[in-house]
């Protein structure tokens, strides 16, 4: 079931007031100074996010805006814009790069971090077809023994070996 | 003092020192490209191969290594978005939208060119200011500290992305995230829920893969094209209209110039800092402040400009006092002991060659740099165009190895992971990352110094340091300026709309 923008929006300032709201409680195990800080600023942070609520919910979101600079969305020409295939981003296409950061981090865990790199890039271009399986595996090999030169060999990195390697040993 | 110049000149140009400087600015330039390696690490790293060569060839290496990673931060923030370290954040607002927009060649020669200007800038005035400067350090305290810091946090109005809320909202979460872990000043453990891996707090480098590289992937993986789409947006820009455009904003130039420099002469406060606040003087000074944000080639000179001579600034403590301008030169005054140089008052008399070798190396090893990366530049601006499906895993596995690099714990792989999702929804809803990136960058600074204003001054501190006091006004009058203008402008827009027909 999709859920509309407007009620996204209203789940994600629940949230940051629920966080808000453990840092409070947190806050109560602190001595004074060290709570000093944080608390104030826990409560500044419900008050921000209820004014955005509130706006949200019954205002006009115009009021809210400054608009000094906007940090994206560089201003591409109307005709370019138009003429870009349309690729919405569904909610399928957002699972799967929510998946692919999972799996990459299963497999640092599982494998380590130099082997998880080279079974992620490989098994990437494989899934996305970019390459045939012979090139993906070569690409990969490349990226990995860059990888293990600058960070292990020049870097002396002491590279993370995954929970599989007592099995090898 | 003239013979010092020739002789710190002199010193620099045996082939070994020539050669070091070389090494060091090459390494430096790939060590800034990697994600979460910045400069600090780039000299930590060459320590252990500084002892029992010149004194010049190992300064020569160390510092060129560093003034390099100033550069290759810049390159990564501008072509896609993810800055080498914190440093390079105020590079993505502006050089990010250029490279989208065809225009990497030109972004990524002005970044060039700001540093080069602002490492001359820098290195120049280093070397006048040093008799100057010390009775100015030694005015300022705790609570000075602590108004400058504020001032960095009112940069937060600058940078909203639509609602002013949200990105306070955010700059609130990236104080609170900074806090966790064990509190200096009460040596209490803050949400760190018993673990002991949360006691040393987030690495910021580690913060940055997440919230920029990984969330910056995330988004390229589900929109499914190249950053740049050369079949829609062709390169345009030649590297020569960046370092024109470097030195027709000479005046630009010159204040972030002077900016970085006082910035780099403050102990304590970073070039992260240096970048942002560079970035906020750049807007706030702008005739057009509503180009910025949106690929203002004035938005990537003006922080490598202050950068580059935050290099310089950050010596005259380091030199005069013993006191590290920042981590880098921290590092660099563990290389002195190494040298058997001691900094303090006999590096302005007894040293003075020392310290005009290392003005000649900034002024130099900048030279290089520019030169290696105006040259590098063509083959660079190519990257943004190459296909989502390649660049996604190959920078992810970059990112992911860099996040373990960074301090060597696999914990910080599940940081970069956990901030790559926070900063693909904050992207998403449009808080702003910026914002609470500068949270986390000031958060420390702007408790140790009330903590220590307290102790010393009392409840009633500001009353107590009227620099302070002064420098609250300035601070009050900086963050009403854009809220002002903004009134202005709107104001204006609605009469004009009145007059038109």
């Amino acid at each position: 079931m999709m859920i509309s923008r407007h009620a996204q929006e209203n789940l994600a300032s629940v949230l940051l007031l629920a966080f808000f709201a453990g840092v409070i409680w947190m806050c109560q195990d602190f001595g004074p100074r060290a709570r000093m800080i944080p608390q104030p600023l826990a409560i500044f942070g419900i008050v921000l996010t209820l004014i955005q609520m509130a706006w949200h919910n019954f205002g006009s979101p115009a009021e809210l805006r400054m608009d000094m600079i906007s940090v994206q969305a560089p201003d591409i020409p109307v005709a370019e814009a138009q003429a870009a295939p349309e690729k919405k981003s569904s909610w399928r296409r957002e699972a799967a790069a929510y998946g692919m950061i999972g799996v990459l981090l299963a497999l640092t865990f599982i494998t380590g971090v130099l082997p998880a790199a080279f079974l992620f890039t490989a098994g990437y271009f494989m899934v996305t077809r970019y390459c045939s399986w012979q090139r993906s595996l070569i690409y990969a090999a490349v990226l990995t023994a860059s990888l293990y030169l600058l960070f292990v060999a020049a870097l002396q990195m002491q590279p993370y070996h995954g929970l599989l390697a007592p099995l090898f040993q | 003092m003239i013979e010092a110049i020739i002789a710190g000149l002199t010193a620099l140009l045996t082939p070994q020192a020539l050669l070091f400087m070389l090494i060091g600015v090459v390494y430096g330039l790939v060590i800034g490209i990697l994600p979460g390696l910045g400069g600090v690490v780039a000299m930590a790293l060459l320590l252990p191969f500084t002892y029992g060569f010149e004194t010049a060839a190992t300064l020569a290496l160390l510092l060129g290594a560093h003034i390099a990673t100033i550069w290759g931060d810049s390159v990564t923030s501008i072509l896609f978005s993810v800055p080498g370290s914190a440093k390079g954040l105020a590079l993505c607002f502006d050089g990010y939208p250029m490279t989208q927009q065809g225009q990497a060649k030109r972004a990524l020669a002005a970044s060039a060119t700001g540093a080069l200007l602002g490492g001359i800038i820098g290195a120049v005035f280093l070397a006048l200011c040093i008799p100057l400067i010390r009775p100015v350090i030694l005015a300022l305290g705790p609570s000075e500290y602590l108004m400058m810091a504020l001032w960095g946090l009112t940069v937060i109005a600058t940078f909203s992305e639509g609602s002013l809320m949200k990105g306070l909202t955010a700059s609130v979460l990236g104080v609170l995230v900074a806090f966790i872990g064990m509190d200096v000043v009460t040596a209490t453990p803050r949400f760190t829920f018993g673990s002991e891996f949360l006691m040393e707090g987030i690495s910021f480098p580690v913060a940055m893969i997440g919230l920029f590289a990984v969330s910056e992937m995330m988004k390229l993986a589900i929109k499914g094209t190249p950053i740049v789409d050369r079949s829609l947006v062709k390169e345009e820009s030649t590297v020569w209209q960046g370092v024109r455009d470097g030195f027709s904003h000479w005046w630009l130039v010159v204040r972030s110039s002077l900016l970085g420099l006082w910035i780099g002469v403050l102990p304590g406060v970073g070039a992260s800092v240096a970048g942002l606040a560079a970035y906020a003087q750049a807007v706030q000074t702008s005739k057009t402040p509503e180009r910025f944000g949106k690929g203002a080639v004035e938005g990537v000179i003006a922080p490598d400009a202050t950068m580059g001579a935050n290099e310089g600034g950050g010596l005259m403590p380091t030199l005069a006092f013993g006191i590290p301008g920042g981590e880098s030169m921290a590092i660099l005054l563990v290389a002195f002991i190494g040298l058997g140089v001691v900094p303090g008052p006999d590096m302005l008399t007894k040293n003075l060659d020392l310290v005009f070798s290392m003005v000649w190396i900034i002024v130099i090893a900048n030279i290089a740099v520019t030169v290696i990366g105006l040259g590098i530049t063509p083959w660079l601006a190519r990257l943004p165009s190459l296909q989502a499906n390649l660049m996604v895993p190959i920078v992810l596995g970059v990112c992911f190895v860099g996040a373990y690099a960074t301090r060597g714990y696999i914990e910080d792989v599940v940081v970069a992971a956990v901030f790559g999702i926070l900063g693909y929804l904050m992207d998403k809803y449009r808080y702003s990352r910026a914002n609470f990136v500068i949270g986390m960058v000031l958060a420390v600074m702007i408790e140790r110094n009330l903590h220590i204003s307290l102790t010393l001054y009392g409840r009633d501190f500001l009353l107590e340091r009227p620099i302070a006091l002064a420098m609250l006004l300035f601070v009050l009058f900086t963050a009403a300026l854009p809220f002002v203008r903004n009134w202005r402008r709107k104001r204006k827009q609605a009469a004009a709309a009145g007059v038109a027909p």
